[in-house]
């Protein structure tokens, strides 16, 4: 069974005053397996941001359904859908969303808070994970004393540390240089190597060419996929941006 | 650039942040208003014909200086909080190409043009609501209404010279601000100061101990007239420690809360106690700044309030009989003359005496030390252990109680109005006198005593034994004492029946060559109702206001806080907290900052209340559970409005928030 199954996904975004109605996605469906490391793809427009919205219940679908696990996510009601997605999902954005009145310690912490969680069971998990992500020396400071790269970190930690089975990140590397972007992809490989399941929502040819498949979305449905299976990550990089020209180009090539 | 572009500019950034300024110029309006009813009340007309109006003159320009005062500081506090928010626009204009001084002359357009508004609307409003005003004034201190309508021109002057100073000091304080700062700041504006508080550890020791300091001296203040003095004292101390606690003493005991681990990484107050810290970063001093507003609002309120509602029982205490009669050095026939005349006089006038009061005593000022009392030339009522005895003759006692008591020359009766003597042998400066009873009851000495001194009556055998009394203390013989002669008696009817008798009596006495003067509670009742009454009125007045201004506060830190918390509560929705938690969390903020404020206040009015009844004390109210309703009724009434505004504006945040 799939990990995340998302099935004839349609949205359609109707204004208050009874403007025209806008068709955000029309028609997707996609499989995610346990262990993968999805990119999906589209220019800006496309419903990239609404499909992630739907996956992670801040949205609901117009018609279809998303399962994870099994488990339809669009039927959770009101009162739960909170708690299962500080249980199932973490976010990464690109803007970070870290709050100016946390340090990071404690931005990391918030998911478990609020999910109620014993101290020293949180304090645990904190040092592991800070460990890993190399930011245990900015634990006490606060988001605005920090660099951008360190504050993708530590939004990267707080969604790791509820032990998701799904990392949802949206253009997670939007807002940093180059330099920092490489760093934070190969985190992200090294965060899927161990089994993490990732999907990441971008226009980044770069990023994408870290994940060893990527859906691309073009008018509300999925357009067409590639796996890197043993590609490198340059060759990888080539064969998106061949397949964005071609989708750009409308799919006329040769013409 | 064209000055109509100017002009139109201004009006449409007024219009684009009416959110913000429609309170402000609502509030101008208001302010003006009332400071113009003010200036007209004091140069008024109407009120110069009638009797104690130059107290209530006095008393309403007192009440002008408290507005004009208030209007300044706080007009200029609600402007800075308009320009804080609005230094992103200025910031994006500059951007565009708008220079400085173009800035700046937006900035007059907009000026003027609020100004023309509130000034004219806002003493137009005044002047229609100043009849209505002098009629409330009039009802409350009881004198007649006059007819006609009156528009003083010095009113008017006032008003529009004080606020166009107001609005001009606000603008170049604008200009100021906006000259200072660079387009990228000006942008940012509305951004910076997220950095987290430090804690002050020495404000917040200072604010504690200015505080306990101001309550000690609250509460242990025992003479009453001392109050009056350390009443300032201690409202200065208090308002330090105010400022002091609210800006550093909440960020160190929050502080203190987040360092326990187990209580800070709570659901509940996780969220909670971090946005508190900077909400207190922020709102420390108008926070403050509410409390002392309504500590202020509600003792004027109570201290007014119980005087107007107590004024008969002020009266009773100031008049313990309706027709009062009181002489210093009256010889033994002065007081027969003076009885005869009485007699006479009511029995012509058709009134039959009722409680009758007479006695005749020797009042001594003297320092009490326990059981042992030292010469005092005048009496100090800023001090303390300071005592008025009165002594009384045994004969007269007799007569006046109908008793048949007998004493030998070194014994006493003693009767206590207000105090204590410790022992059963009383020692004035070495001459002693044994107290062979303490009475129980004794009518004129409840009457005469003075209330706001400790106060004893002695019943001694002869007049030599006070004459050696009185030698003791002063360590002569040269002085002669003299008796002082009380006669206070109740008749029944109003005030033609007190006024005629009364003047009858002065006629009579004068004809007599005795030079004291009868008063009626009547003659008296005027006076007293202009002057309590006109307090009421300002209380009433000034309350108005001061609570309207805290309203407005409340109103915009709402706003304020509103903008900053939305993206906060965005992001916690996505990390997994739920509307109900984040709904909860918010409410427990709002709910703590705007009740901490009242909250405060209330203490501050428990600590106060003993030297509100001490100086209710001097103003001759005595009845000190009408004061506990008052004040009662009053925070009631205070926390009742609070909690309407409150709902008013946790509606607007929460549109804001979601």
């Amino acid at each position: 069974m799939p990990l995340l199954e998302v099935i004839n996904l349609k949205k359609i975004y109707t204004t208050r005053f009874g403007g025209t109605p806008v068709q955000a996605l029309t028609n997707v469906s996609f499989s995610i397996e346990q262990g993968e490391y999805v990119a999906i793809m589209g220019e800006s427009g496309s419903g990239k941001t609404t499909l992630l919205n739907i996956i992670a219940a801040l949205d609901k679908p117009t018609a279809g359904d998303v399962l994870l696990n099994g488990k339809s996510i669009t039927s959770i009601g009101e009162r739960e859908i909170s708690a299962f997605r500080r249980d199932n999902l973490g976010f990464v954005f690109q803007d970070f969303n870290l709050l100016d009145t946390f340090s990071i310690e404690d931005n990391i912490l918030l998911p478990l808070v609020l999910a109620g969680k014993r101290y020293d069971e949180m304090i645990g998990r904190l040092k592991a994970i800070a460990e890993k992500l190399k930011i245990s020396d900015i634990l006490m400071k606060y988001p605005y004393e920090v660099s951008g790269g360190q504050k993708q970190r530590a939004a990267v930690a707080r969604a790791l540390i509820t032990r998701p089975q799904l990392i949802l990140a949206d253009e997670p590397t939007g807002l940093l240089d180059s330099h920092t972007t490489e760093g934070l992809l190969k985190l992200f490989a090294e965060i899927n190597d161990d089994g993490q399941t990732i999907l990441m929502v971008t226009h980044s040819i770069k990023a994408a060419s870290h994940a060893k498949r990527v859906l691309f979305i073009k008018d509300g449905e999925v357009y067409h996929q590639l796996y890197k299976a043993s590609l490198s990550d340059e060759q990888m990089y080539q064969r998106i941006s061949d397949t964005l020209t071609m989708i750009a180009t409308g799919g006329a090539r040769g013409e | 650039m064209s000055r109509s572009l100017y002009g139109r500019l201004a009006v449409n950034n007024i219009k684009k942040n009416a959110q913000a300024y429609i309170p402000y110029i609502l509030t101008c309006i208001g302010i003006i208003a009332m400071f113009y009813n003010m200036a007209f009340l004091t140069t008024a007309k109407d009120l110069g014909s009638i009797s104690g109006s130059s107290a209530i003159r006095n008393i309403l320009s007192f009440g002008e200086a408290i507005i004009g005062i208030f209007s300044v500081i706080f007009l200029f506090y609600t402007n800075s909080f308009l320009i804080k928010r609005r230094k992103k626009e200025f910031g994006l204009f500059n951007i565009l190409g708008m220079e400085k001084k173009h800035i700046a002359r937006i900035m007059f357009y907009e000026t003027l043009c609020i100004a023309i508004i509130s000034l004219g609307i806002g003493i137009g409003a005044g002047i229609l609501f100043s009849k209505l005003i002098i009629l409330l004034l009039f009802k409350i201190i009881s004198f007649k209404a006059a007819f006609g309508f009156e528009v003083p021109l010095t009113a008017v002057s006032t008003t529009a010279m004080l606020f166009i100073a107001i609005f001009a000091v606000n603008l170049i304080y604008n200009i100021y601000q906006v000259h200072l700062s660079k387009p990228i700041e000006l942008l940012k504006g509305g951004d910076v100061g997220e950095k987290e508080p430090k804690t002050k550890w020495l404000t917040a020791i200072i604010g504690t101990i200015c505080l306990g300091l101001g309550y000690y001296i609250a509460l242990t203040i025992e003479a009453p007239l001392d109050a009056l003095n350390i009443f300032f004292i201690a409202v200065v101390l208090v308002i330090i420690g105010t400022y002091c606690l609210f800006t550093a003493g909440s960020i160190a005991v929050l502080k203190m809360l987040r360092k326990n681990k187990r209580y800070y990484y709570k659901p509940e107050h996780f969220v909670s106690v971090s946005g508190m810290i900077y909400r207190m970063k922020q709102n420390a001093v108008g926070l403050a700044n509410i409390c002392i507003l309504s500590t202020a609002v509600i003792v004027m309120l109570a201290i007014t309030f119980s005087t107007y509602i107590g004024m008969e029982d002020i009266l009773r205490t100031r008049f313990p009989r309706n027709i009062i009669l009181t002489m210093g050095g009256v010889s033994e026939e002065q007081v027969a003359t003076l009885d005869d005349i009485i007699e006479k006089q009511t029995a012509a006038a058709g009134v039959i005496p009722k409680n009758t009061v007479r006695c005749r005593f020797v009042d001594f000022y003297t320092i009490q030390n326990g059981a042992t009392f030292t010469a005092e030339q005048m009496i100090n009522y800023y001090a303390n252990n300071r005592a008025v005895i009165y002594f009384v003759l045994l004969d007269d006692y007799n007569k006046m109680e109908g008793k048949t008591a007998s004493l030998k020359s070194d014994e006493a009766l003693l009767y206590v109005v207000h105090g204590d003597i410790p022992a059963d042998t009383i020692s004035f400066d070495g001459l002693e006198l044994s107290i062979k009873e303490r009475l129980k009851s004794f009518d004129a000495a409840d009457t005469i005593g003075d209330r706001l001194v400790d106060s004893y009556f002695i019943v001694v055998d002869s007049m030599d034994t006070i004459n050696r009394v009185y030698d003791s203390m002063n360590g002569n013989g040269t002085g002669t004492l003299e008796f002082s002669y009380y006669y206070g008696f109740d008749v029944a009817g109003g005030k033609s029946v007190q006024s005629t008798l009364t003047a009858s009596l002065n006629k009579a006495i004068k004809d007599a060559g005795i030079d004291i003067y009868a008063e009626c509670v009547e003659g008296a009742k005027d006076d007293f109702y202009a002057t309590y009454g006109g307090l009421f009125f300002l209380g009433l007045f000034l309350g108005i206001l001061f609570i309207a201004a805290t309203v407005l506060i409340i109103y915009y830190k709402q706003i304020a806080e509103g903008y900053d918390d939305k993206k906060r509560f965005e992001i916690m929705q996505k990390v997994g907290m739920s509307r109900d938690e984040i709904k909860k969390s918010i409410r427990s903020q709002v709910l703590s900052v705007f009740f901490l404020p009242l909250i405060a206040a209330a203490i501050h009015v428990a600590f106060a209340s003993k030297i509100m009844t001490k100086l209710l004390f001097v103003l001759n109210l005595t009845n000190i559970s009408l004061f506990a309703a008052c004040t009662a009724a009053i925070i009631v009434i205070f926390t009742a409005f609070y909690i309407i505004v409150y709902a008013l504006t946790a509606r607007t945040y929460y549109k804001i928030v979601s």
